[in-house]
């Protein structure tokens, strides 16, 4: 297993731009090369040396054997673990807008907060957040018909706006409560919030959302029926009929107002 | 500057592959050049630049469409240089990217193909940021009230003074009319169903407007012909629809060298079958067609697999397209003139219909039998974005291409088509013909597409030897070779070197000057007053395009005086 540690040594004010952080990229090369490796902080190309201390294993190994600690705060820099295919990338704090961008394989863990973006267009692999994630999260690109295709994603804590918006596979699980419109758009995959969600599923055409909690529901969503899921009781609706949708939500308890 | 041993195919000047020398002094074909400058094109195919003489470029619609796609702005990226400004985009490029592509498949001049009177202002302003070729834009006419009313009035002389009116306020080139009527009754959700069905409030039919615009637009003796899209495009069965259109003007005569009516995109108007499920090809009928008549041109409009931007004026074909394929849509109202829709979309070899479209296409180009009536374009990004010309061009040249493709696509492209028993391969001067001195002739203009004394010193030069590559075997060669120009000269300034943009001149923009005899001109100013104060949302002061949008113009001057 080659390991690369790597801190920053200032605090950052503009975004850095880091997709080069990742266990495909690091493999075949030594440290000295890391440390050369260029990425944009602001307007401005730098190398990884002039903003972050690296340490670890100078020998090159194949992806898979890859683990890249990153300790600190991370909530400025970008696109850490774009594309990875393999490896492993573990957080110790904070981490940045679009952290695993079209992932399809290997396994991020952020211990701490991750930012808006969290593994859009995730293809596979799987992201673990010890805290809360921002907006976005396993949602697509700006105008994309699909989002996350694959893989999975945990946010302990609770997730922003638009969670997994346009989510065409794959899982997404969060323990605490959602913000506005999680799964809007799906085409598929799946949506588990362990706390209270607003207007889920709104204009999807198939997938399935499950708020634990309390949802308020669109009133274009049919409710079917009640059915009990590990001991707990969920009504069962169809919708997003503006769309004629076919997709699935199961909510615990619904908001009065909603219907 | 002198082009010196290429294999010269100029059709208009009769030159069929021969190796000689071209000439180009302050930005003309001379016959002789002092100034030094030398190519070096021995072994090469040597043409005059590139015409697009239909491709949405430039206005509220294309930039509709890029708004609504930022997924396709990131396909195409490519960072600015020292010389060039960044690049986006695939089927809805930014105006760099444009002009910049189009230099890199050796071609110098683009039409932006309709454009509302009301939005014209837009139009100029992104032409004006297309770098490198000439222009210009075709003014829509088909839906206009003001129209409407004259060809309800039977008042030929004062439409005619309105065309004129109306090139002049959009600076505009030619008149280019979109499913006539039918953009009008889409202000009430509605459509017509044929060239015989009543425009509500007007009473007109498709018939008579464009019987009418095509007689104004020939008393304006201008230099482009109507330039037609069909009513009911885009809809199985609609080859009837095209051929009662073209039938309903026969009698009309052209006032100049040139067709007396040019009909767009053919592709999406030879459709056979009552719905989807029996939809088939009805190019053979429409060639056939257009073998017995002369006076007709057409565009492809041929099909790309992958991803389209479709954009028109025909917005409840827009709506159509949005319900079938549940797709984005954006719908316009342009007030008094014109709707619009913009539905993005994929082309699927798989998918029957799209696998149907794709051959016929490729049929009207190979059973019309008269190269000078057909031209090469995709209807950029309609069909397909105009980067994949060198694709089309291969496919014309290569019958083993076609067949190569045809077994990746859906069989009923096979079966519902006649493209397989299709053995006409197009040679160097067809293709020179249909992508340059054929699309320069129908637009009227007399020094593009050819390499004569005088014209325009505009030359695309390619690394693909005519004498010694047989584009029916060596189809990708021809492809790679098209798609990078060895060199392209603009106004004879080299502004591509393989295959790389090396110079960025600004263009400039055609657009015609008809003149009118006075009292008609007046009679128009006098409804247009009455519109303005009525009817639009703006003053008439604001809607004419002033001479500080058009920075380079080139003005065509015709009309009736």
């Amino acid at each position: 297993m080659k390991k690369v540690i790597i801190k920053p040594l200032r605090e950052f004010w503009v975004p850095v731009e880091a997709e080069r952080i990742s266990p495909d990229i690091f493999a075949p090369l030594s440290i000295e090369e890391i440390r050369r490796l260029e990425v944009w902080e602001g307007n401005r190309k730098v190398t990884l040396s002039d903003l972050f201390m690296i340490s670890g294993d100078d020998e090159p190994a194949p992806p898979g054997d890859n683990e890249i600690v990153l300790s600190g705060d991370f909530s400025r820099v970008k696109r850490i673990g774009e594309k990875m295919t393999s490896g492993t990338i573990v957080i110790k704090g904070d981490v940045g807008m679009h952290a695993g961008n079209g992932m399809s394989g290997g396994e991020i863990l952020i211990d701490g907060n991750a930012g808006d973006w969290l593994g859009r267009e995730m293809q596979g692999g799987k992201i673990t957040v010890s805290g809360d994630a921002g907006e976005y999260v396993g949602a697509g690109y700006r105008g994309e018909s699909c989002g996350m295709r694959g893989g999975e994603i945990l946010v302990e804590g609770s997730a922003g706006d638009y969670l997994g918006e346009h989510l065409c596979g794959g899982t997404i699980t969060v323990g605490g409560d959602a913000g506005d419109f999680p799964g809007i758009g799906n085409r598929g995959g799946a949506i588990v919030i362990g706390g209270n969600a607003h207007l889920p599923g709104a204009e999807m055409a198939s997938g399935t959302i499950t708020v634990r909690g309390r949802a308020r529901v669109l009133p274009s969503f049919q409710r079917l029926e009640t059915v009990e899921i590990d001991g707990i009781r969920f009504d069962k609706f169809l919708g997003d009929l503006v769309d004629d949708g076919k997709g699935e939500l199961f909510a615990a308890s619904v908001e009065d107002g909603g219907r | 500057m002198i082009i010196e041993g290429g294999i010269v195919y100029d059709p208009i000047n009769g030159v069929l592959g021969e190796e000689m020398d071209v000439s180009i002094e302050d930005g003309r074909v001379v016959e002789e050049s002092r100034d030094g400058e030398k190519i070096d094109a021995r072994g090469m195919l040597v043409l005059p630049g590139g015409v697009d003489a239909h491709a949405h470029i430039a206005g509220a619609k294309v930039n509709t469409g890029r708004i609504m796609r930022p997924e396709d702005g990131r396909r195409g990226t490519e960072a600015r240089t020292k010389l060039l400004r960044p690049s986006t985009g695939y089927t809805v490029p930014n105006c760099y990217a444009i002009g910049y592509r189009y230099a890199r498949l050796g071609y110098t001049c683009a039409f932006e193909a309709a454009t509302p009177i009301l939005e014209a202002r837009h139009t100029h302003e992104e032409l004006e940021e297309i770098p490198i070729v000439d222009k210009g834009a075709l003014t829509l006419f088909g839906n206009n009230w003001e129209v409407l009313e004259c060809v309800r009035d039977g008042d030929l002389e004062k439409l005619a003074a309105f065309v004129a009116w109306g090139l002049r306020a959009s600076r505009g080139y030619g008149v280019k009319v979109v499913n006539p009527g039918g953009g009008e009754a889409w202000g009430f959700g509605g459509n017509v169903k044929g060239i015989d069905d009543p425009v509500p409030n007007f009473g007109v039919t498709a018939r008579e407007i464009i019987r009418y615009l095509m007689r104004a637009n020939e008393a304006l003796r201008l230099p482009h012909s109507v330039h037609l899209h069909t009513n009911n495009l885009g809809k199985p069965g609609n080859y009837e629809t095209t051929l009662a259109t073209l039938r309903a003007v026969e009698d009309i005569a052209s006032s100049r060298d040139r067709q007396v009516l040019h009909v767009t995109h053919m592709q999406f108007s030879a459709y056979g079958g009552t719905g989807w499920r029996d939809f088939e090809s009805k190019a053979p009928e429409i060639s056939d067609y257009f073998n017995k008549h002369d006076q007709f041109t057409m565009d492809m409009g041929q099909l790309i697999f992958g991803s389209a931007t479709t954009m028109t004026a025909d917005a409840p074909l827009e709506y159509g397209n949005a319900r079938l394929l549940k797709a984005k849509w954006s719908n316009h109202d342009i007030e008094l003139e014109e709707s619009s829709g913009v539905v993005p979309l994929v082309y699927g070899r798989k998918n029957p219909i799209n696998a149907i479209q794709w051959a016929i296409g490729l049929e009207l180009a190979l059973l019309t039998e008269d190269p000078w009536q057909m031209i090469m374009t995709t209807d950029h990004p309609n069909g397909g974005p105009f980067v994949n010309y060198p694709e089309v061009v291969a496919l014309l040249m290569s019958r083993s291409k076609r067949e190569k493709e045809l077994a990746t696509l859906h069989d009923l492209a096979s079966k519902r088509s006649s493209l397989p028993s299709i053995e006409r391969e197009m040679d160097w001067n067809e293709v020179a013909i249909v992508t340059r001195a054929g699309p320069a002739r129908i637009l009227g203009l007399a020094e593009k597409g050819h390499l004569g004394v005088g014209a325009d010193g505009d030359v695309s030069i390619y690394d693909v030897n005519p004498e010694k590559v047989d584009p029916s075997k060596e189809h990708e060669e021809v492809k790679a070779a098209l798609a990078g120009a060895k060199y392209t000269i603009k106004g004879g300034e080299v502004v591509v070197r393989d295959g790389e943009v090396v110079a960025v001149p600004q263009g400039r923009t055609y657009w015609v000057d008809a003149s009118v005899p006075e009292d008609a001109e007046a009679r128009v100013k006098a409804d247009l007053v009455e519109k303005f104060a009525k009817y639009y949302s703006i003053q008439m002061s604001n809607y004419m395009v002033q001479d500080a949008y058009v920075t380079r113009p080139r003005v065509i001057r015709a009309g009736v005086i």
